[in-house]
């Protein structure tokens, strides 16, 4: 069943991707191939391809349990949150805020959450700024309490 | 032949510097560890550790060799968890586990892990050795290929991944085809047409392969982990001695040497790879062996096989990739995204403008293959270590390398952001058994095959025939579409046959 949506959604990105696509024109040119002719191409293919996947007939996408789902979901949010922190909190806050709850879903007990998230987030924050050289975030509010 | 060995002379003089040493003996440590770590491959190692090479400002050389030492590295660590855990720690150490783990159970753990590391050794020095004969001589042939040629060959590399990989043939082409279509985003360079940006400004370049990869091959895989979270399963312990006898040397050296040479040709292929190598060669051996072998129940040449295999294969496939600037398979595409980081296209000029790179990296995979065989034998009880580190740390320690290797390159958390989307979707593809390597190297491959097709379209003035004009170019549209539909008829007309027997 679930490949059947996945086809038909992505039968609609086809479509509405060469719509799109329509508009891509050079205002001068002087090649026969265009900047609109290759994504046509491959959009038509995909179209084609999604049909194929709606009307063939195994379904084999076995989805864990809800709760298990639930969990992965939210795994997926906490890691968007931590990518979108990533600056604004700095790289040490940040990476603790991650780390505790996602040790948390891998049965990690409070302590060993909380002991995880400071030593990656310190460990890190060391290994790569200081003994790597690769620059990493502070955090805009600890620049505000320096100055 | 003379002029080969004189590169590679000079490959050694690159790579065998102290600080290319060092950087090849960290390589292979890590790259050990991630591999038997069940659940990232080589294919995370490299993309993982690739932007933080880039941002560490290492130099090409140096940074490929760094990757590719951790990839070698992956292929040997592979087999400590299938010996020890009974799970394959990458793809290609599936068929390990059929005689690794029964070895094992029989307390013979440290003959089974130093018996593989040699197998490993042997196939990978076989496969190094091809890379040497053969690799110059396909690139010399291949600087005939016009445009059109070249994007003919594309196809073929995207129709033979496509064709062999997963179980059903629309998901491995949608898988491609996303990719392609994704390498699209962003402003056409020939025309200055934004494409796909919907106003975003940080679309206008394009998606960073980087993101692409982190997003599919980090992000998505620590959702994968937490649905197949184990329950702990205690490695075995290694008792008695470390070392196989001469009697079990000589009864696996033929299926070492055999299996290294099958690899190798397999690895070249675009698409076969190192689970398909070790497959087929512990299928064969089995057979050869007869009925009254071990096989299944704690064989040596059954640990043998697939190792000498796989590892054979993985450098095999570097074959394609530096000769005509096509992978073949998804880990050589993201070592190919690598070259692309640092402006360096692979390809058959390669050899001639870049020698020092070319022969610094084939050097590099002979200096960490004896590493890791040193590496491997004395010290592995200090990678079993490693098998215990608990998921809860794993998880999020790998989640905040990623984003820091994303980070460190663009320095922007859009960046940041688009990856985690992607591995979100990435997740979803997964879980559908969607495979991810067509989609990586149709990502990889999008701008070169637009532009060659374009280029070749130009030459003939908007001929469509320019791309079935010469016999090279008919010759390898009838390879990929043999190989599109090929393996999947035999499977079906196999699965036919059993059904009629029945």
């Amino acid at each position: 069943m679930s490949e059947r949506i996945f086809g038909g959604v992505l039968l609609l990105i086809s479509i509405a991707g060469i719509w799109i696509a329509r508009a891509f024109e050079a205002p001068f040119s002087y090649e026969p191939v265009g900047p609109r002719a290759f994504p046509m191409l491959i959009l038509a293919l995909l179209g084609i391809c999604a049909v194929m996947l709606m009307l063939e007939k195994k379904s084999e996408a076995t989805w864990p349990p809800a709760v298990v789902l639930q969990h992965i979901g939210a795994l997926f949010l906490i890691v968007l949150v931590y990518a979108w922190l990533f600056d604004k909190l700095g790289f040490i806050l940040a990476t603790v805020l991650m780390v505790v709850p996602i040790a948390r879903f891998f049965s990690g007990s409070w302590k060993q959450a909380v002991a995880g998230g400071v030593g990656l987030g310190v460990g890190l924050f060391i290994l790569f700024d200081k003994l790597l050289d690769v620059a990493l975030p502070t955090g805009l509010w600890l620049n505000n309490i320096l100055g | 032949m003379d002029s080969t060995f004189a590169l590679l002379m000079q490959g050694f003089a690159v790579a065998g510097t102290p600080e290319n040493l060092m950087i090849a003996l960290i390589g292979c440590f890590l790259g050990t560890i991630v591999g038997l770590l069940p659940g990232l491959g080589p294919i995370n190692g490299v993309a993982i550790l690739l932007p933080i090479a880039f941002a560490m400002k290492l130099p090409p050389e140096s940074a490929l060799i760094l990757l590719c030492a951790v990839y070698a590295g992956c292929e040997y660590g592979g087999r400590i968890s299938a010996i020890l855990l009974n799970v394959p720690g990458d793809a290609g150490a599936v068929m390990t586990t059929l005689d690794g783990y029964p070895m094992a159970r029989k307390g013979l753990a440290g003959p089974a892990l130093s018996i593989s590391a040699v197998a490993s050794f042997v196939g990978a020095m076989v496969a190094t050795l091809g890379i040497v004969l053969f690799a110059p001589i396909l690139a010399e042939w291949a600087i005939a290929f016009g445009p059109a040629e070249y994007f003919v060959l594309m196809v073929l590399a995207l129709c033979c991944l496509g064709g062999l990989v997963g179980d059903s043939l629309p998901k491995a082409l949608i898988a491609c085809l996303i990719g392609l279509l994704l390498s699209t985003v962003g402003i056409d360079s020939n025309s200055g047409v934004y494409r796909f940006t919907f106003e975003a400004l940080h679309l206008q370049d394009g998606i960073p392969f980087i993101v692409i990869v982190i997003g599919l091959f980090a992000v998505s895989e620590l959702m994968l982990m937490l649905q197949h979270a184990r329950s702990g399963t205690e490695p075995m312990a290694i008792t008695g001695r470390l070392m196989f006898n001469m009697k079990e040397f000589m009864l696996a050296k033929w299926t070492m040497l055999r299996c290294s040479l099958a690899g190798f040709f397999i690895g070249v292929l675009p698409g076969a790879g190192a689970t398909i190598a070790s497959a087929m060669c512990y299928a064969s051996e089995r057979r050869m062996a007869g009925k009254d072998s071990d096989f299944g129940k704690g064989d040596v040449r059954g640990v043998a096989a697939p190792e000498a295999a796989n590892n054979a294969s993985a450098n095999g496939s570097l074959v394609p990739m530096l000769t005509l600037g096509v992978p073949g398979s998804g880990t050589t595409a993201v070592m190919m995204g690598a070259l692309t980081l640092y402006n360096i296209t692979p390809g058959p000029t390669l050899f001639q403008e870049q020698p020092a790179i070319v022969w610094g990296l084939i050097a590099s995979l002979f200096i960490a293959n004896v590493m890791l065989l040193a590496l491997n034998i004395p010290l592995i009880r200090v990678f079993v270590k490693f098998l215990s580190i608990p998921n809860w740390l794993l998880v999020p320690g790998v989640a905040a390398i990623s984003m820091v290797g994303v980070y460190a390159v663009h320095g922007n958390t859009f960046d940041l952001v688009l990856g985690t989307v992607i591995g979100g979707i990435g997740y979803i593809l997964r879980v559908m058994n969607f495979p991810i390597a067509p989609f990586i190297l149709g990502f990889v491959l999008g701008d070169m095959m637009e532009q060659n097709l374009r280029r070749a379209l130009s030459i003939s003035d908007g001929e469509i025939g320019v791309l079935f004009g010469s016999p090279i170019a008919i010759g390898l549209w009838v390879v990929a579409i043999a190989m599109l539909i090929g393996p999947r008829l035999m499977k079906m007309r196999e699965k036919h046959g059993e059904e009629a027997v029945v």
